[in-house]
C-alpha cells in the first residue's frame, strides 16, 4: 500500500496498460522525454521505447487523426492534449471521424483523448476551460471525468480497455492535491457508473470532478446545520449512470447539479432535463445549478476566483434548496 | 514499325500487370458509365465520376502487396476495384494462368463483393453499411483478404493524418505495410494536409500520399486554390519526396507509383504524389459544376482521355490488339450490369439499422443501453 497523487494515478494507468497491452501507446506534444507537460508521462519513454510514447509536432488534429488511423489498423492510442482547451483544434476529427465510425462501418475505434483540463490556478482564458459538454453532445463517445486518484486510475484503465473511443478529463488542479493509498494489483473501476459518495437524505448535490470535492466540502458544512446532503459522483458523464442519478433524486426529492463548466448549455443542464423529464413526481423543489458564470475565464486570480462555483455558492445552494 | 519495338516505355511494365490494369480501368470507366447515367435519370441521388482519374488509382494500388492499407476519397473506385478483386475469377477469359497472383489466392469471390459494393453505393441492405452511409463513405477491413480499406468522411482533408495513423500503426507493428491516401487538390488547401504531411516528414512514415490533381475542386481552377507551380513543391517544405505525374502517362505512372511504394516499404518514408489529370466530369454529375469550364478547355480534356491513350499506346506497342480492347471493354460492361442487377435487388435498409449501436460492445456500450435515451426521443 503506497499512497500516490492523482497525477501519479494516471501515470499508473498508462505504465499497467502499456505492460499489458502491446498495442497500447501514448502520443501527444513534449510526452516523451520531457514527460508532458504535467509530467503524466514520466518515465514512460525510457521503458517504452520512442514507437511507443511518441512526441507529435505542435498538432492536435493531425495527432487525433493519426491516433484513429493506427486504431483502425489495431493499436490502442492514449492521446494527450497538453491543454483541454487545445483540442478545439481537433474538434472534427473527433466528432466527425472518431465519433461517427463505429455507427457508420461498425468499425471499432480503441482511443482515449486524455484532457488536463479546468481552473482555479490563475491560467486564463485559454488554459482553464471544462469542455465536457463539446463531447457529450456527441454520439459515439464516452466522456469520464474522475475526482480521486482511485478513481483516476480505475477509470483511465478502463478507458483504454474499452473498444470505443473515451474523452478522459483530468483535473490539472487535483493533479497534485487529490491522493489515495491504493493497494497494488489491477485496480479498475467500472466505466458508466456512479458513486454516492456521501449518503444523505435532504437534498442531493450532483458533480464530478473538482467541484465533487467543493459539494463535500459544502456537505460538512451544511451537516453543522442539520441538513443531510447526498453527493453523488458521476464519473462517466456520458453515457450516464441514470439508475444512480434518479434513485438519489428519488431519496432526496431535491436535486442540485455542480459543475465548473459554464451554465449555458453545460452538461448539467442535460442532468435538468432528465431529471424533469423522468423524476418529475418524486421532486419537491426546483433543480438548481451552480457553475462557472458565462464568460471566459479571466487571468487574475481573485476575477476567476469571483467566477467559480466554490463550496460557498454550493452551500448557498443547497440551503435554500433545504428550505422547500 | 520502328515504334512498336520493345523500347516502348509500356514494354518495361510486365504484361500481367498490364492486363489487369488494363481490366481494372475498363470496369471503373464501365462503372462511372452506368452509374452516370442512374444519376442523370435520377434513379440516384449523386454520382461522383472518377472518369479521367483510371490510371492514377489502378497504377497506385497494383504498386501495393496484401496488407497494405488504402484511405480513399470520392474518385478512387478504380483504386477500390484493384485492391478487392481477383479479376482472374471475374473475367477468366481474358487472363492467363501466370496471371494469377498470391494475392489473388487470399481474395474472396469477386462477384458478391462487387455486388455487395453496388448495393453499398446505391444505399441499399447489402451494402458495407446496410445503408447508413452512402457511396464510398465506409471501410474494409479484411486483413485475412490481404484487403484494407478506410474510406472516406466528408471533410476530404481529415482522412489524410488518418492515412498517417495507418501508415505510424505499421512501424510500430513492423509489418512494413504501406498506407496509400488519394485525395483531391483542393483538400490540400484544408490544415489537416499541412498536420499530416508534417508528421508523415518528422516520423518518417511509410505513406504515398496521392494528390489526384483534376484541375478543379468543385469550381475552383487550380489559380484559386494555390498559388505554388505544383502541389509536390511543397514536399521538400515537409522533408518527403515530392513527385508530380502526368496521370495520361500510365508508363511513367506506373514508374513512379512502384518507385514510391517501394521508397515507404524500405523506410525511406513518405512521398508527396501528384497525378495531374484532366477534368472530364464536373464535381458531382448533374450538379453544374462542368457547365463553368470553358469549351476550349472541356474538349482539351476529352482529348486528353487517359484510358483512350493508354489503350492507343498499348495499340502502338504491338501489346493489345482493337479485339482485345473490344473484349475487355465489353467484358467489363457485362460485369457491371450483373452488379447493378444485384445491386438494385438488394431490399431497402432494415429500420432498426438507424438505432444501431454507436459504441462496440463493452463497458460504454452496456451503459449507453441502460439509458432511458431512445425513450426520451
Amino acid at each position: 500500500m503506497s499512497e500516490i497523487t492523482y497525477l501519479d494515478a494516471i501515470r499508473r494507468a498508462l505504465d499497467e496498460e502499456m505492460e499489458r497491452d502491446a498495442a497500447v501507446f501514448l502520443m501527444g506534444q513534449d510526452v516523451a522525454q520531457f514527460g508532458g507537460a504535467f509530467r503524466a508521462s514520466k518515465g514512460l519513454f525510457e521503458k517504452y521505447g520512442r514507437l511507443r510514447v511518441i512526441n507529435t509536432p505542435l498538432c492536435e488534429s493531425g495527432a487525433v487523426g493519426a491516433a484513429l488511423g493506427a486504431a483502425l489498423a489495431g493499436q490502442r492510442p492514449v492521446v494527450e492534449m497538453q491543454f483541454a482547451d487545445f483540442v478545439s483544434c481537433a474538434h472534427n476529427q473527433i466528432v466527425n471521424n472518431v465519433a461517427k465510425t463505429y455507427y457508420r462501418w461498425e468499425q471499432p475505434v480503441p482511443m482515449v483523448l486524455r484532457l488536463p483540463f479546468g481552473g482555479g490556478v490563475g491560467a486564463g482564458p485559454f488554459h482553464s476551460q471544462s469542455p465536457e459538454a463539446w463531447f457529450a453532445h456527441t454520439p459515439g463517445l464516452a466522456v469520464v471525468a474522475p475526482s480521486t486518484a482511485r478513481d483516476a486510475l480505475g477509470l483511465l484503465k478502463s478507458a483504454i480497455r474499452d473498444p470505443n473511443p473515451v474523452i478522459f478529463m483530468e483535473h490539472r488542479f487535483l493533479y497534485r492535491r487529490e491522493k489515495d493509498v491504493l493497494p497494488p494489483g489491477d485496480l479498475t473501476e467500472p466505466l458508466g457508473r456512479a458513486r454516492v459518495v456521501r449518503q444523505g437524505t435532504d437534498v442531493t448535490a450532483l458533480s464530478w470532478s473538482w467541484t465533487l470535492h467543493e459539494c463535500l466540502a459544502a456537505a460538512d458544512t451544511l451537516a453543522a446545520e442539520g441538513v443531510s446532503v447526498e453527493v453523488v459522483d458521476l464519473r462517466t458523464l456520458s453515457p450516464l449512470d441514470e439508475e444512480t442519478v434518479f434513485a438519489s433524486a428519488k431519496k432526496t426529492g431535491k436535486i442540485a447539479v455542480v459543475h465548473e463548466a459554464t451554465a449555458t448549455a453545460g452538461y448539467g443542464a442535460e442532468l435538468v432535463a432528465r431529471l424533469a423529464d423522468l423524476c418529475f413526481e418524486h421532486l419537491d423543489g426546483p433543480i438548481k445549478r451552480v457553475c462557472y458564470a458565462d464568460r471566459p475565464s479571466p487571468y487574475a486570480k481573485k476575477l476567476e476566483q469571483s467566477l467559480m462555483p466554490g463550496r460557498e455558492r454550493v452551500v448557498d445552494a443547497l440551503r435554500r434548496l433545504a428550505r422547500y | 514499325m520502328a515504334s512498336t519495338t520493345t523500347e516502348h516505355p509500356l514494354a518495361s511494365v510486365p504484361a500481367p500487370a498490364l492486363r489487369r490494369a488494363h481490366f481494372f480501368m475498363r470496369l471503373s470507366r464501365a462503372w462511372d458509365f452506368r452509374f452516370e447515367a442512374l444519376a442523370r435519370s435520377g434513379q440516384i441521388g449523386r454520382w461522383y465520376s472518377a472518369v479521367g482519374n483510371e490510371i492514377a488509382t489502378v497504377t497506385t494500388a497494383l504498386a501495393l502487396d496484401p496488407g497494405d492499407v488504402i484511405s480513399t476519397v470520392h474518385r478512387d473506385l478504380g483504386a477500390i476495384l484493384a485492391t478487392y478483386l481477383d479479376p482472374t475469377r471475374l473475367a477468366p477469359e481474358l487472363f492467363v494462368p501466370d496471371d494469377v497472383t498470391a494475392w489473388d489466392a487470399l481474395r474472396p469471390h469477386p462477384r458478391e463483393l462487387l455486388h455487395r459494393l453496388a448495393a453499398q453505393v446505391l444505399g441499399r441492405r447489402d451494402g458495407f453499411t446496410r445503408g447508413v452511409d452512402r457511396s464510398f463513405h465506409y471501410g474494409l477491413l479484411k486483413p485475412e483478404w490481404g484487403v484494407r480499406h478506410v474510406g472516406m468522411i466528408s471533410h476530404l482533408g481529415s482522412m489524410i493524418p488518418v492515412a498517417a495513423g495507418l501508415a505510424l500503426a505499421s512501424q510500430q507493428q513492423g509489418t512494413r505495410a504501406v498506407a496509400v491516401g488519394y485525395i483531391g487538390e483542393g483538400a490540400t488547401s484544408q490544415g489537416d494536409f499541412h498536420e499530416a504531411m508534417n508528421l508523415a516528414g518528422v516520423m518518417k512514415l511509410p505513406m504515398v500520399l496521392v494528390v489526384e490533381n483534376n484541375q478543379y475542386a468543385f469550381s475552383t481552377p487550380l489559380s484559386e486554390q494555390y498559388a505554388c507551380e505544383k502541389i509536390s513543391d511543397r514536399a521538400a517544405g515537409y522533408g518527403v519526396a515530392g513527385v508530380t505525374v502526368d496521370g495520361g502517362d500510365f508508363a511513367a505512372t506506373w514508374a513512379a507509383a512502384t518507385a514510391a511504394v517501394k521508397r515507404a516499404r524500405e523506410g525511406h518514408g513518405a512521398t508527396l504524389f501528384e497525378v495531374t489529370l484532366p477534368r472530364m466530369r464536373g464535381h458531382a454529375e448533374g450538379d453544374g459544376s462542368y457547365d463553368l469550364i470553358p469549351p476550349a478547355e472541356k474538349e482539351r480534356f476529352l482529348a486528353m482521355d487517359p484510358l483512350a491513350r493508354f489503350e492507343r499506346e498499348m495499340t502502338e506497342a504491338g501489346l493489345v490488339d482493337a479485339a482485345r480492347v473490344e473484349a475487355v471493354t465489353a467484358v467489363t460492361r457485362a460485369i457491371v450490369e450483373e452488379a447493378l442487377a444485384a445491386g438494385m435487388a438488394s431490399p431497402e435498409p432494415e429500420m432498426r439499422e438507424a438505432t444501431r449501436p454507436v459504441f462496440a460492445p463493452g463497458e460504454v456500450a452496456d451503459a449507453f443501453a441502460r439509458q432511458h435515451a431512445e425513450a426520451r426521443s
